[in-house]
């Protein structure tokens, strides 16, 4: 009794919020881990307008393939610090980072809101909620643990995002680990002065990359959503961006299915953020970073003349 | 006042007359593009007044006098032309010189994309596809 009574003291006195993101952790961990193949939707309502994409996945080992089946066969790998896109066996783009891996305060609680029925598996239901609002709905099948639905929320309520799976199969796709990876591996560094500030609109930056040609990213998240923003010496192009003006400050904006893309010039050079945090928190965020000024005739004519 | 660029050289060089000063001082007060243009002409200024005097080598004085032809007339004229020119050719530069090769939104997708595969969040709902379905050939 008195061994019981230990547990329960020592129970109570256990953080609420070590216990949500324990839960959270838990929860995308066993998604992470799980081996399938799907074929997801993902619909996104933005400010302008609605994105869609149709993705066949296999994830296995902890690597995601996604194919798309809109745009024939470009395909995007992703997994432990990797990323490439490539098309027709092409690599377009590809990245590789090596991490600190700082935990992420817990900011949100996650409740269990039942069982259910998915795709004819059975399904657990989860909401992550931020501050009172629900910014998350979040289904796992219960037998591999694979996170088979994820819509997103506004503040308001209004849906976001929506990624379904529309087919699955539990079989392992036996993926082995990228190997397109031939760019060189961006480590953390905070051996620079950056104007990025370390908590934006709630949101911590967790760390910092610098390369050789003066890019310089930090990488942002609440513990659910994230955003990475980038400083550059020169512009960012952003093909078919709609304008869109924050406080005094002008921005270029891009949706794509699941992403949020803006770009804007400072008096040093050029910023982008990029990121799949809902739109309403977009305004927050951007004030809270070095602002969209223009640059200036007298640097215009010098990055015209000498880049 | 819409933004008055004209004013703030003119108050650099201290050539604004009757009350354009106190006009201009107040408008700077609530104008941020001004304020940093004023902030950017002058510390343009600061940095030419900052540069070296640089001596000519004493043996160079007498062979560098024997060239000189004294001009008495039309200096202002021929300073300003000169100046004009200089002023022309980086305008003209700034309008016919490509804009710096820019970044590709790719390149940042993906390092972007790569960090987030590291995040314990990282799951079907994380991975980013850029370009689906806009891929141009």
């Amino acid at each position: 009794m008195k061994r019981l009574a230990s547990l329960v003291v020592v129970f109570t006195l256990m953080p609420a919020s070590a216990a949500w993101a324990t839960e959270l952790d838990e929860l995308l961990e066993q998604s992470r881990e799980a081996a399938y193949t799907a074929e997801q939707i993902i619909s996104c309502s933005t400010p302008d307008g609605v994105r869609y994409a149709i993705v066949k996945i296999a994830q296995s080992n902890g690597e995601i393939r996604m194919t798309s089946t809109v745009a024939g066969d470009v395909q995007v790998s992703s997994g432990d610090g990797g990323w490439t896109l490539s098309r027709q066996g092409g690599v377009i783009s590809s990245a590789l980072v090596d991490s600190e891996m700082e935990p992420v305060e817990p900011l949100y609680v996650v409740e269990d809101t039942g069982n259910t029925n998915f795709l004819g598996r059975d399904a657990m239901v989860h909401q992550l909620i931020r501050d009172g609002v629900l910014r998350a709905e979040l289904v796992f099948d219960d037998e591999t643990g694979a996170l088979v639905a994820a819509t997103t929320f506004t503040a308001n309520g209004d849906t976001y995002c929506e990624r379904r799976f529309v087919s699955f199969d539990s079989a392992d796709p036996g993926l082995e680990s990228n190997d397109l990876h031939e760019t060189d591996e961006l480590q953390p560094s905070s051996e620079f002065e950056t104007l990025l500030p370390e908590s934006v609109a709630g949101f911590d930056r967790l760390d910092l990359y610098e390369d050789e040609v003066g890019f310089r990213f930090a990488y942002y998240s609440d513990g659910f959503f994230s955003f990475a923003v980038f400083e550059t010496p020169t512009t960012v192009d952003l093909p078919d961006a709609k304008t869109v003006q924050f406080g005094e400050g002008a921005y270029q904006r891009s949706f794509t299915a699941g992403q949020a893309t803006y770009v804007w010039e400072t008096r040093s050079g050029g910023m982008a953020l990029l990121g799949d945090l809902p739109p309403d928190l977009h305004e927050a965020v951007l004030a809270t970073l070095p602002p969209s000024r223009d640059p200036g005739i007298l640097r215009r004519i010098w990055r015209s003349l000498f880049g | 006042m819409t933004h008055p660029s004209e004013l703030i050289s003119a108050y650099l060089d201290g050539e604004l007359i009757g009350d354009e000063t106190s006009k201009l001082l107040s408008h700077l007060a609530t104008c941020g593009r001004c304020s940093a243009d004023l902030e950017e002409l002058q510390s343009v200024r600061t940095a030419v007044r900052s540069l070296p005097v640089l001596e000519l080598p004493p043996g160079l004085v007498p062979e560098a006098d024997a060239f000189v032809v004294p001009i008495h007339r039309n200096r202002g004229v021929w300073v300003g032309a000169a100046a004009a020119a200089v002023a022309l050719i980086i305008a003209i530069a700034s309008i016919v010189t490509p804009p710096p090769a820019s970044i590709s939104v790719d390149d940042l997708t993906s390092r972007f994309g790569a960090r987030a595969s590291l995040d314990p969040a990282f799951s079907p709902a994380k991975v980013v596809v850029p370009v689906l379905g806009e891929l141009s050939e």
